[in-house]
């Protein structure tokens, strides 16, 4: 710990004092600016100045929630008592005493370098006392669209209203790659809910940018019952189309309303798919043999079967229609290869077709209880569901239930 | 005051001791039916008499010594309020407000049309208590001249809308009244044919041989069964009776909002207005390079669904986004985030915290 010259610190020989340190803490990045020099009245470093300004540009008015991963607070702007933001306070844990949770940074990167209606926006970062790092982020008080999926009872929403969220959601997914961002965690208790009907595309934790050829990606991503056989093989090259298996489910899981392939388990995950989108060989999908993790299904006696039809998905998923039915089967094809990328599902002649997407407005909301449920999904980890809703995720394969 | 309880005989009233006409002098007592008027010129109280008197002859000065304001016959009326003080700040405030109609819905935010009304309030008050009264009276005309065609539109709007609010009440009370009355009728209908009903049965016990239980119970069934034809028909015309209150008029919406011509509904684009298009390359199909042969090729790298095409996008866009960036614009846009905060804070943020985070190990 390196302790600059341009500034004067009296407490040299007392790291352990608190204003000591965190002199010094910010020191670690090394060259200290020499123009900060003229506030050195103060002390402090421009960085320092900086974030302190931000802070005091944002009030926390109550705690929202809390979880092992981060602490949601509701804030206004000091300036102006009518604006609501949240503040969502990533929490100094176990797992990272290293720095900061990889979670949080990625969050960050992509947050900040994606702008666009259907990504909730990040206006702000800034540290508190501890080191804290705390996100400014939109508040969307509408909840989530699971939350809309499972009130089946309450709420009620018919082709029209899956089309204008499927529309966002495809937007969202379609900008996250023309930027070269793989979001990874795409499943509808990520896509929240803004005051005016706007889904957004949130929880950035598991995001990166494409990848280099050659360079291996984790296949530990992206919620289980969302993640595309690709990944369940333990694929470390792969791309975009991932995202778009992901809202092939959550499109099937909005008509159906009942999440579409929800698997106990990696392998039970990859029974179902074999079950209800056909099981995949080398005819289908040419080289699937040759992922890591590949495990033959439909030998060996176990029953194998053949990629689903279009009468399948026209008897499951009619209230789409067979222009629906067609994107949906582009998005759950079984060869990544083959799959539809974003843009083609936007280009799909599905969004001309009637019934034309309900306006934002006019969407199917769910009333009260946003402001917990924003703070719920804020605070879990990415990549997990919630307790009583399946088991947690497997970060880990696990084929000890193979025969 | 001892003056007016001292008149003997008429019975003294409240606001008796005003009642001598300070032209005049003329009282109640010699005159019983006297009536007092005012001018919203000056507000000078005079009885209808002198009024008559004074200026059926065409304008003339107010008798009332000090005032020289020219008055005029025409503009003589009841007084509404007791304090005359009150009578002229409701004159001034109705002058004004026939003016100054700008509604809510006209303004971006509350805020603005809050300053307005202050704005309006400060104008009002000026005129009220004399300040700047010719200053004040100029930009009064200036605004009606300027903006006549918006004070006379929202002028009809509010006329409309009053109209349709008393329609829509009467809408309302039609509709109770009518409702109370079907309900007396069914009611009175249900009593008589529950009378017929009883007498019916009393006969058949009387002259049939059939046993009493089963008479009994056959009568109820009966009655059941018209109980549910009377429904079945009250049912059926009362589903027309509901709709004229909706239908006769289409303009019984309370706070319309008084939008031009509905714009025409744009198709969906399904890419929200964004466009992918870079300007200043096109993206190849294929571009040529030994590195990329074997991740073209290698299933193992394929079958997961990586694709160079990929790579080389974000390859060609990376070399050319520098381009066509003016960081003078960018600034100037940042203005529009909440906060004011652009990306840059955003980053020197997480970075003063990162390398806070490395601090700390």
């Amino acid at each position: 710990m390196a302790l600059s010259p341009a500034i004067p610190s009296p407490h040299t020989s007392n790291t352990n004092s608190v204003t000591a340190k965190v002199k010094t803490l910010n020191m670690g990045g090394g060259a200290a600016p020499q123009n900060t020099t003229s506030t050195a009245g103060q002390g402090q470093e421009l960085a320092e100045q900086l974030n302190d300004e931000t802070k005091k540009k944002y009030v926390k008015d109550k705690k929202i929630g809390e979880g092992t991963y981060a602490i949601v607070y509701l804030g206004h702007l000091r300036a102006d008592p009518k604006s609501k933001v949240a503040i969502k306070k990533i929490k100094v844990n176990a797992e990272y005493r290293e720095g900061l949770s990889l979670d949080a940074i990625r969050e960050v990167k992509f947050l900040q370098e994606l702008s666009h209606p259907n990504i909730p926006a990040l206006y702000s970062v800034f540290s508190s006392k501890n080191q804290n790092l705390n996100l400014v982020l939109e508040y969307l008080p509408l909840g989530d669209l699971e939350q809309l999926i499972r009130d089946v009872d309450g709420v009620r929403y018919g082709s029209a209203d899956v089309k204008a969220w499927m529309g966002m959601l495809g937007r969202a997914v379609w900008f996250c790659h023309e930027n070269f961002v793989l979001h990874r965690d795409i499943k509808p208790n990520n896509l929240l809910i803004a005051a005016d009907g706007e889904v957004k595309l949130a929880d950035f934790g598991l995001a990166r940018s494409f990848s280099d050829p050659y360079r291996v990606m984790t296949h530990q991503v992206i919620t289980r019952w969302y993640r595309p056989p690709e990944l369940l093989f333990g694929a470390r090259y792969y791309s975009g189309a991932v995202d778009v298996w992901s809202m092939g489910t959550v499109f099937a899981e909005l008509i159906i309303r009942t999440p579409f392939l929800a698997g106990n388990s990696d392998v039970h995950q990859l029974e179902l798919i074999c079950q209800f989108v056909g099981t995949p060989n080398d005819d289908n999908w040419p080289g699937v043999s040759k992922l890591p993790d590949y495990v033959p299904f439909g030998k060996d006696g176990s029953q194998s079967y053949p990629v689903r039809g279009r009468d399948f998905y026209l008897q499951t998923f009619s209230t789409v229609g067979p222009v629906g039915v067609d994107l949906l089967m582009s998005m759950l094809s079984l060869d990544p290869r083959k799959r539809a990328t974003a843009r083609e599902i936007l280009n799909h002649k599905w969004w001309a077709t009637d019934p034309a997407p309900t306006k934002k407005e006019d969407l199917p909301k769910k009333g009260g209880g946003g402001e917990a449920r924003m703070a719920e999904d804020l605070k879990r980890r990415a990549g997990e569901l919630e307790d009583g809703r399946g088991a947690k995720v497997a970060r880990i394969l696990d084929f000890s239930g193979m025969k | 005051m001892s003056k007016a309880t001292a008149r003997g005989g008429v019975p003294r009233r409240p606001g008796d001791e005003d009642d001598i006409c300070p032209v005049c002098k003329s009282s109640r007592y010699l005159n019983p039916n006297m009536r007092f008027l005012v001018n919203p010129e000056c507000y000078h109280k005079m009885c209808e008499s002198c009024v008559d008197r004074i200026f059926s002859q065409g304008p003339a000065p107010c008798p009332v010594a000090g005032c020289n304001r020219t008055l005029r016959k025409q503009r003589f009326r009841k007084q509404t309020f007791e304090d005359i003080q009150v009578e002229r700040e409701v004159d001034i405030r109705k002058r004004v407000a026939k003016v100054f109609n700008r509604r809510q819905d006209e303004f971006e935010t509350l805020d603005d049309y809050n300053d307005y009304l202050e704005e309006v309030e400060t104008l009002t008050f000026n005129l009220l208590n004399g300040v700047d009264v010719s200053a004040t009276e100029s930009k009064l005309t200036e605004y009606a001249t300027q903006n006549a065609s918006i004070i006379s539109r929202n002028a009809t709007l509010e006329h409309q809308e009053s109209a349709n609010l008393e329609a829509r009440q009467a809408a309302e009370r039609e509709e109770a009244r009518l409702r109370r009355e079907a309900a007396r009728k069914e009611e009175e209908d249900e009593k008589k044919a529950r009378e017929e009903g009883r007498k019916e049965v009393l006969e058949q016990l009387v002259h049939g041989n059939k046993p009493a239980a089963d008479v009994v119970k056959e009568s109820k069934r009966v009655e059941l069964l018209k109980r549910r034809r009377a429904q079945q028909s009250r049912a059926l015309p009362a589903l027309p009776s509901g709709t004229p209150s909706a239908n006769s008029n289409p303009f019984t919406f309370k706070g319309l909002k008084s939008t031009a011509a509905p714009t025409p509904e744009k198709p969906y684009d399904p890419f929200g207005g964004l466009t992918d298009e870079r300007s200043y390359y096109t993206l190849q199909d294929y571009y040529e390079h030994p590195w990329l042969d074997r991740a073209r090729t290698d299933t193992h790298i394929t079958a997961g669904g990586y694709t160079v095409t990929e790579y080389c996008a974000r390859a060609m866009f990376e070399a050319f986004s520098g381009l066509g960036v003016f960081v003078g614009e960018e600034v100037a846009g940042r203005g529009d985030l909440p906060g004011g905060n652009g990306a840059g804070d955003a980053v020197a943020a997480a970075e003063a915290a990162a390398r806070a985070e490395k601090g700390v190990s």
